[in-house]
């Protein structure tokens, strides 16, 4: 099963709109994997639980949509990125609060200026994923591509300057780096698939939960 | 938001990078955020941004990235396979000789070197084993208990060099490169996988820079058949790490 394409979540909303309730589960579904993926990557990812605020935030966006009060989906995705944002700043300043740093700007400088990686893999976790990486490096077709992404990614050269000492046009620099992210979710879910992070059947699970939640509260029943 | 087509999701997967590494401007970040919403494929593109930034910095650490020739360094299956190969060339050739001249070493009773060891005893055997596992579902090692060798000499290559400083990089202070052993001492566990029981367990070896740990697991034959572990451990003096594991099998 595939991730329905942009147009087709486009679709899925503006029929959510009308007041279709069908609909409005199957917008869950589709927006769920994107307010996660704010939540998660976004600058406050280590001060928030992201499964959590995800509910919260697809909780506000049904809520809105059925009081009308957007009428265009493309602002439904600007209001979904806007509202897990906020919900995950108001979760990073009650942390930073402790340590007496309540302005807004100063807290959003802090999250950005501190390293964003996770912390969250297991020793064994990492392991795998270090090996997938290797054999990724060992596919690529030039060892100009393997240079690019490892002084990319590890020695964190700009893109301009490798564009300059590797003889490449920043497409052919953005090429490489989409090939390999995507031959990365190839070999990934084939050798590790408790890495990928979008588990599809998790994604449904949870859309079905959140649907069964709201239909209960609006209608006390199934 | 730009109108939700091929194009613009392109444009915005052109950012993905800049968006991970917190470099996108407040206005950027919020129309990619929006993207992000709209697009399971790009909220994909990001999450495998992140894995590959990890991975990366994961392979470093653990010295499998080596700035002239990095996809020479790690070649996990290949090596594996190089060491299957190997081990089935000695056995082939052991199990020729036993088949080839059996009755000779039967009618050498003078022959002190045969005369301690049991009937199909074999030499000692070496195993060359790289820095990383097999990710396949075979053991890295069998040996079979009947066709055993005397001893199994086990030569890992999992001492990370790092700079003298302790750091782990490419390149340390004044272009040299590291040389320094990541631990001062290593030592092998034979751990029984059928209830995790320790079988046996090395002393301490010092690394150094140019040779492999080498470790003699002396008469495998007399182990029971099963599957069991070869925990390669690091030790300093404040700390220990797990730097590889192996799988081996005694098989009946």
């Amino acid at each position: 099963m595939s991730n329905p394409p942009v147009d087709e979540i486009e679709r899925i909303v503006i029929e959510a709109l009308t007041g279709d309730r069908r609909a409005e589960s199957r917008m869950l579904q589709a927006l769920r994997p994107g307010v996660l993926a704010v939540l998660r990557y976004g600058a406050f990812h280590r001060w928030v639980d992201a499964e959590d605020l995800t509910q919260e935030t697809l909780h506000i966006v049904v809520e809105r949509v059925r009081a009308r009060t957007i009428d265009d989906p493309r602002k439904v995705f600007a209001f979904a990125a806007a509202t897990a944002r906020n919900l995950a700043l108001n979760a990073a300043r009650k942390v930073l609060r402790q340590q007496t740093v309540v302005d807004s700007e100063l807290v959003d400088e802090l999250a950005q200026n501190l390293e964003m990686e996770q912390s969250d893999l297991s020793d064994s976790d990492d392991r795998q994923l270090a090996e997938a990486v290797m054999a990724l490096l060992d596919e690529l077709p030039t060892e100009r591509d393997r240079q690019l992404l490892v002084r990319f990614y590890l020695e964190g050269v700009d893109k301009q300057q490798l564009c300059r000492e590797l003889g490449l046009s920043p497409k052919h620099f953005d090429r490489v780096l989409m090939r390999a992210r995507s031959r990365l979710r190839t070999i990934i879910e084939r050798r590790a698939p408790h890495l990928a992070l979008f588990p599809r059947i998790t994604s449904i699970l949870a859309a079905l939960a959140l649907s069964f939640t709201f239909w209960v509260r609006h209608f006390g029943s199934w | 938001m730009k109108s939700l087509d091929r194009q613009s999701l392109e444009e915005q997967t052109r950012l993905v990078s800049r968006y991970v590494a917190g470099d996108l401007s407040r206005s950027e970040r919020a129309e990619f955020e929006a993207w992000l919403i709209a697009s399971p494929e790009l909220a994909a593109e990001v999450e495998m941004e992140r894995r590959l930034r990890r991975g990366i910095a994961s392979a470093a650490r653990r010295g499998w990235l080596r700035r002239s020739t990095p996809s020479r360094q790690y070649t996990p299956e290949r090596r594996w396979r190089m060491a299957a190969a190997a081990s089935v060339v000695l056995s082939v050739m052991a199990l020729s000789a036993v088949l080839v001249f059996p009755e000779r070493s039967s009618k050498a009773p003078g022959s002190t070197t045969t005369a301690s060891l049991p009937a199909r005893l074999l030499p000692a055997r070496t195993v060359h084993l790289g820095s990383v596992r097999s990710m396949d579902t075979t053991p890295d090692v069998v040996v079979m208990r009947d066709q055993a060798p005397s001893e199994l000499l086990v030569e890992p290559d999992v001492v990370t060099l790092t700079c003298e400083d302790g750091t782990l990089d490419f390149e340390c202070a004044g272009g040299a490169a590291p040389s320094v052993p990541q631990y001062a001492e290593y030592e092998m566990d034979l751990v029984n996988r059928r209830g995790s029981t320790l079988a046996w367990r090395s002393a301490r070896q010092l690394p150094s820079a140019g040779n492999r740990l080498s470790f003699v697991i002396p008469t495998p034959g007399s182990l029971a058949a099963g599957d069991y572990d070869m925990v390669v451990r690091g030790h300093s003096p404040d700390h220990e790490e797990v730097v590889a594991r192996f799988w081996l099998r005694i098989a009946e």
